[in-house]
């Protein structure tokens, strides 16, 4: 299935969870990332039970200090 | 005619790049004069903001920092030199914002912010600036703005990367609404640990300066709404989406926090 | 522009004098002016010669404003007759 992650298009194979997704990723600070897929915040208990399907839009969130 | 006319011929010269403007013009610049606006943390973020906003002759604006100038600020804090070593932030950015425009009024805080402090803090002024460098402040500036529905900026820098994102009460979603709570401290790199570079303060930094002004203009597009993403070394900005969160601890439907929360420090960054 | 009588200058609501001014500042100053103005009404405008005859009035017909009449003071200034249009 073809992914949007990041903005990026991508090919992807079927049935491929958000948890599992931030493992292929490589996704930074995997415990304290936020992820919207199509615009909508995916709650972090549910990462190993959603299922992403074709055409969706996935977002990573990183929190970023700095300032200082 | 002159009475109506309540700007002298040194105004009109000062901000004569601002009144050219149809968006800014005179009663835009009044605006700018008669606003408040709070920056919280004098630093990588908050040199370059405050620069700008007393550039642009906003008319009262309060800094607030516990720290002096460090030998490592100087790398990226360009309201402080090299003469301002062990100086307290608050009074070396006041010189150089008066120095920049003698017409405004600078309100020094040197104190951390806290729970205790955070909403007399903000109290009075129209926006605010996060320029802070660690979660529980950004954590706690949120919700008193949240609290207390004042608009304000939140944004982080680290390495290349830098992002904000703009709270406008009612308006979109707020920080807590997308980063639920702090990480645990040490869970998330500091600059101290994993650096940046000096002019990431400067992009970002000046991004909340428009926002701020943006807002007080009552012009253009702001990014309650959205989180802007600065990527340097692959040059792309990406302007990500934020829903609002009906279930946010502080902004939502059925809010858990009623009152400012201090969360630990990051006992590296402790001073 | 069109040529009026005399009498113009009666009709004039407002005055400003942009002779103490360099540019760009003159063209603010006129347009601050003008802002203080409703639509319809008309604003003398008293500058100097050289940059300030160049570039204002011109600068004005370009926001849309009407230029009525342009005389010359004798005295190295002129004077601009303007009327405010719509915005």
């Amino acid at each position: 299935m073809r992914l949007t992650v990041a903005g990026t298009q991508k090919d992807y194979e079927d049935g491929l969870t958000v948890a599992k997704l931030i493992e292929i990723e490589n996704v930074e600070t995997p415990a304290y990332v936020t992820v919207s897929v199509n615009d909508e915040f995916a709650a972090s208990g549910t990462f190993e039970t959603t299922v992403l399907k074709d055409g969706d839009i996935i977002e990573f969130l990183y929190f970023m200090g700095g300032g200082q | 005619m002159a009475s109506a006319m309540a700007f002298t011929n040194e105004q009109l010269e000062r901000y004569s790049r601002h009144i050219i403007l149809s968006e800014v013009s005179i009663k835009g610049q009044k605006k700018l004069l008669a606003a408040k606006v709070l920056i919280i943390g004098a630093g990588g973020l908050g040199a370059p903001a405050a620069l700008y906003l007393a550039a642009a002759g906003i008319g009262t604006i309060g800094v607030a920092d516990a720290d002096a100038v460090d030998l490592s600020n100087l790398q990226r804090q360009v309201i402080h030199t090299t003469q301002d070593l062990g100086k307290a932030k608050t009074l070396s950015a006041q010189e150089t914002m008066l120095a920049i425009n003698p017409e405004i009024t600078v309100k020094p805080y040197q104190t951390f912010v806290s729970a205790d402090n955070v909403m007399s803090l903000i109290d009075g002024y129209d926006f605010i600036i996060d320029g802070t460098d660690n979660f529980p402040a950004k954590f706690l500036i949120n919700d008193a703005c949240v609290l207390a529905q004042k608009p304000f900026s939140h944004a982080g820098i680290i390495r290349f990367k830098g992002q904000l994102m703009t709270y406008v009460p009612g308006s979109g979603p707020c920080y807590r609404c997308v980063f639920k709570e702090p990480p645990p401290p040490d869970a998330v790199p500091t600059c101290r640990q994993a650096g940046v570079i000096g002019a990431m303060g400067g992009v970002i930094g000046s991004l909340q300066a428009m926002e701020a002004i943006k807002y007080i203009l009552g012009k253009g597009d702001l990014l309650n709404g959205w989180l802007l993403t600065y990527d340097a070394l692959k040059m792309e900005f990406r302007k990500i989406k934020l829903p609002v969160n009906e279930s946010c601890a502080v902004c939502g439907k059925r809010p858990s926090i009623t009152r400012p929360l201090d969360y630990e420090q990051a006992v590296c960054d402790l001073k | 522009m069109a040529d009026l009588a005399e009498t113009d200058e009666a009709m004039t609501d407002a005055a400003a004098d942009i002779t103490d001014v360099v540019c760009p500042v003159t063209f603010v100053k006129a347009k601050v002016a003008l802002e203080e103005l409703e639509e319809g009404q008309t604003l003398s405008i008293r500058m100097n010669d050289g940059e300030p005859v160049q570039n204002v009035p011109r600068a004005l017909k370009e926001e849309g404003h009407q230029l009525l009449k342009l005389s010359e003071n004798g005295d190295g200034t002129y004077n601009l007759l303007v009327r405010k249009a719509g915005v």
